[in-house]
């Protein structure tokens, strides 16, 4: 070039160093252990507490899980899943097994969400059954039970089925259900002998009441949710009054309440009705107070502007709230709901306190039987962590659907 | 001339929407007192039936009844007392378990919620295993569990197992060592009371000279040190002073029982005439060769008793106990004597719920110390405070205000679930009721009681816990 300046080659006088590994302190299990573990010296010495505790209950727990005598379960496991229901009658109770496995099945393909996840869980459940050695004819139910699930889902998900068939399925599959453990009288089949409900019990209660008590507290709770926010006074102090006056008060009054006074509150005419029934209107009672504060977090979530839209399309208050509010209200507090039946389905064990032989009663029954009696130690403790488990299972169980939903609607996120 | 005619500008009374809603609140009420009336009609007939012992349908004669039955544990009772007495201590009972409850449930609740945030993984996961656990199983199930399952299978009394000084674990309850007041430590209530009254002044003075400095704080330390030093001071005095009535001698035998009291005149007598009993004086026996033969203390109630006396003593001296003594459960024969002794059932219950709720208030701190922002953090240390003074004056106020409304209502769920102590036998104030019931047939009192006494808990713990919540709420414009 003209310029004179010769070409120069530029190289760098500090070459960068050649790419090192990280070192192993600080990558692959041992980068973890320090990373999640041992940071700091406080760190450590909390670790090795923790470890501490870990190993004394571990310790306790194996130690016990070693001596531990599940005979008394295994001998009782009809009493745990139906109580005293007569033997030969079980089929009964697997009919409407088997039509929750099916509408269950539809409804999981048909609407999915958290059908699905709860939908998927039963279908496990049913294996699990099935392929423990129960007795023929329950793991047959189980497995029945497991191809109606998965055909309900072909069909449910191939939009075999109308959304509005299915919801009157539900809503029909309530009184079927008492119909069909209470005995029927088929006009080619013959009649089955009436099963009173005192004979009711086990898992198979337990799970009816917090279902129907969750079921009929609905209607009520969405009706003392909107009278609180009613504009009239009279309706608002008496929502509020009802509701505050049962969420003050402990379920076990409640219980004992319906089972003495529910039959002096009735002409006497009418007779008593059956101990079920009494705690079924308890629980109801009960659940609405607490499922109408939930369903009024979603009716106060809903913008203002939604309520003017709907007057300014002139649209009558009922109709406003039928195809505007509730269903906006009501999508948001299904993690409410679904929290709730979880309480409430803890909260039936409290009705073997009022002579209803649901799966804590049955426990204690279990713990009384004479063949256990020269067990050292007694068997309540195996009894009692199996009871827990089944609730475990099925609460936990349904809390991680309701998470999971609860992710997907994008609650929490901000 | 046609007159236009336009509507009437007045809509007709009947679709006047204030018509309307008088209308319909009238129409309302109107059903709820007709259902109210038929439902009291029916009951009052019922009860007329079923002819029960308290005479009129809806009397309270019955609380003022011998009750006849008696109470295992809680203020003394005998049956002689009234119903209305048993419900007081039925009473006492709930909020005794419900208390103490409260106090172990917030802080079980505390450590675990701040483990579900550590950085610790090893910690973070033990803490998540037992609040999803506990929350996930029915109460009803735990608290059988730690009835029958553990405590029931705890070592008799004779080979009771030993927490160290601090007391005993058996199958018929627990032992603890306890701090108690003696005879002469009664003196020491008034600087107590002193020392208190000094802890909140000058930790309002400390508190007010540090907000006109422009210093944060609150003087809580200032208060405890003053307050220390008062009561202090009131134990060094009080022991200095501290004198009991002069010692007589007396004739003891094998297994003899006596009372330590003192009588008008400032003598010490044992003889069972008592005027003031005298707790927790030590007290040593005599033979005749002027030899010490036992040594023990009087009980809180002045009793005291030496079962194994090798020979017989002749002369029984007392001296001056310390205001304060740590008095350890004693084993004699079939049960411990001295410390706090608590039933299998009260410490079932205990257990029960403050395990169970102290689940539900972890998530409840895990949610409110979450909700406060990492910028939070960012920002605060940005501007240089300390990590203590950031979680002090920056993360904890934030934090509380999200924590307090739900911890409330946990506080009030453990009171109410306290109810379930019928299922083990514990007399709280539901499990008395049952039994006045029973005997009484006051079904419907009975329940308007209980129901009545947790509506006024709720209310309680309702206002204080708001009084509370608004001094942390968020100051608006």
């Amino acid at each position: 070039m003209a310029t004179g300046i010769p070409p120069t080659h530029w190289v760098n006088p500090n070459p960068p160093a050649p790419a090192q590994k990280p070192p192993a302190t600080t990558v692959g299990w041992i980068g973890w252990l320090r990373a999640h573990l041992f940071s700091t010296p406080a760190n450590s010495v909390l670790t090795l507490a923790t470890l501490w505790v870990l190993y004394w209950i571990g310790g306790g727990l194996a130690r016990w899980l070693a001596g531990a005598f599940w005979e008394p379960i295994w001998a009782n496991r009809k009493l745990f899943a139906t109580g005293i229901y007569p033997s030969e009658q079980l089929w009964q109770p697997a009919v409407v097994l088997l039509l929750v496995c099916a509408l269950f099945g539809l409804s999981a393909g048909r609407w999915g969400s958290i059908m699905r996840t709860v939908g998927i869980g039963l279908a496990a459940l049913l294996l699990l059954l099935a392929l423990i050695p129960l007795g023929g004819m329950a793991q047959a139910v189980m497995a029945v039970g497991l191809v109606l699930l998965l055909a309900g889902y072909w069909l449910g998900a191939r939009g075999g089925v109308a959304s509005r068939w299915l919801v009157a399925g539900w809503i029909l599959s309530g009184p079927l259900t008492f119909v069909l453990l209470g005995g029927i009288d088929l006009p080619l089949l013959g009649a089955s002998p009436a099963v009173d409900s005192n004979l009711w019990g086990g898992l198979m209660l337990t799970m009816l009441l917090a279902v129907v008590g969750i079921a009929l507290s609905f209607p009520v709770g969405v009706l003392l949710a909107l009278g609180r926010r009613s504009k009239l006074p009279v309706i608002r102090y008496f929502s509020i009054g009802y509701i505050e006056l049962i969420r003050g008060v402990p379920l076990i009054t409640l219980l004992f309440m319906g089972m003495t006074m529910l039959p002096l509150f009735l002409p006497s005419g009418w007779g008593n009705p059956s101990q079920l029934v009494r705690a079924m209107t308890a629980i109801t009672f009960f659940s609405a107070a607490y499922l109408a504060e939930n369903v009024r977090g979603g009716l106060q979530a809903i913008p203002k502007g939604q309520y003017e839209a709907a007057d300014a399309l002139g649209l009558s208050g009922l109709d406003s709230l039928r195809f505007i509010i509730l269903p906006q209200a009501l999508v948001k507090v299904i993690p409410a709901i679904v929290g709730q039946f979880i309480g409430l389905f803890k909260d039936t064990s409290l009705v073997s306190l009022v002579g209803l032989l649901e799966l804590v009663a049955v426990a204690k029954a279990v713990i009384q039987q004479p063949e256990w009696l020269g067990v050292a130690g007694g068997v309540a403790r195996e009894v009692y962590v199996f009871v827990g488990l089944v609730f475990f299972l099925f609460s936990y169980g349904m809390s991680f659907a309701s998470r999971r939903l609860e992710n997907k609607l994008g609650f929490g996120k901000r | 001339m046609a007159r236009a005619t336009f509507p009437d500008p007045k809509p007709p009374f009947y679709r006047d929407t204030r018509t309307i809603a008088v209308l319909v609140q009238l129409v309302f009420l109107g059903g709820v007192l007709l259902t109210g009336w038929f439902l009291y009609n029916n009951m009052t007939t019922r009860l007329a039936a079923a002819n029960t012992t308290t005479g009129g349908a809806l009397s309270w004669n019955f609380l003022s009844q011998t009750a006849g039955f008696g109470i295992s544990e809680g203020p003394a009772f005998q049956p002689e007392e009234s119903y209305g007495r048993a419900y007081w201590v039925g009473v006492v009972n709930t909020l005794r378990v419900g208390l103490t409850g409260v106090l172990l449930a917030t802080v079980v609740g505390l450590l675990a919620g701040i483990a579900r945030v550590s950085n610790n993984w090893l910690l973070r996961q033990l803490a998540g295993v037992y609040v999803d656990l506990f929350r996930s199983t029915p109460l009803l199930v735990q608290l059988l569990f730690w009835y029958v399952g553990v405590i029931a299978a705890l070592p008799n009394i004779q080979d009771a197992a030993e927490l160290g000084n601090l007391g005993y674990l058996t199958n018929r309850g627990m032992y603890l060592s306890w701090p108690q007041l003696t005879e002469t430590g009664l003196n020491w209530n008034g600087w107590l009371l002193g020392g208190g009254i000094a802890a909140v002044a000058v930790a309002w003075l400390q508190r007010r000279r540090m907000r006109r400095s422009g210093r944060l704080g609150s003087g809580l330390l200032a208060g405890i040190v003053a307050g220390g030093i008062v009561a202090g001071a009131g134990y060094v005095v009080v022991a200095a002073n501290a004198t009991l009535p002069a010692t007589t001698t007396y004739e003891l035998r094998r297994g003899d029982r006596g009372t330590l009291f003192e009588d008008r005149n400032g003598n010490g007598t044992l003889e069972p005439a008592i005027d003031r009993t005298l707790a927790h004086v030590p007290i040593t026996l005599y033979g005749a060769q002027d030899e010490v033969v036992a040594q023990g203390a009087t009980e809180q109630d002045g009793t005291f008793r030496f079962t194994d006396l090798p020979a017989e003593a002749v002369r029984l001296t007392w001296s001056t106990p310390p205001p304060l003594v740590l008095s350890e459960p004693q084993r004699q024969g079939f049960n411990f004597r001295g410390g706090v002794s608590l039933t299998p059932e009260f410490v079932a219950l205990l257990l029960a719920l403050f395990v169970y709720t102290g689940a539900f208030i972890a998530e409840i701190v895990r949610a409110g110390i979450s909700a406060v922002g990492k910028g939070q953090w960012e920002a605060s240390r940005a501007l240089g405070l300390s990590t203590g003074t950031t979680l002090q004056m920056i993360v904890l106020p934030q934090a509380l205000r999200v924590i307090i409304p739900p911890l409330t209502s946990q506080y009030l769920n453990l009171v109410k679930n306290s109810s379930l102590a019928i299922a083990v036998g514990y007399p709280d104030l539901f499990n008395v009721s049952r039994t006045i019931v029973n005997q009484t047939g006051a079904e419907v009192q009975g329940i308007v009681l209980v129901m009545a006494t947790y509506l006024t808990f709720s209310l309680v713990t309702s206002l204080f816990m708001n009084w509370y919540n608004q001094r942390v709420a968020l100051v608006e414009r």
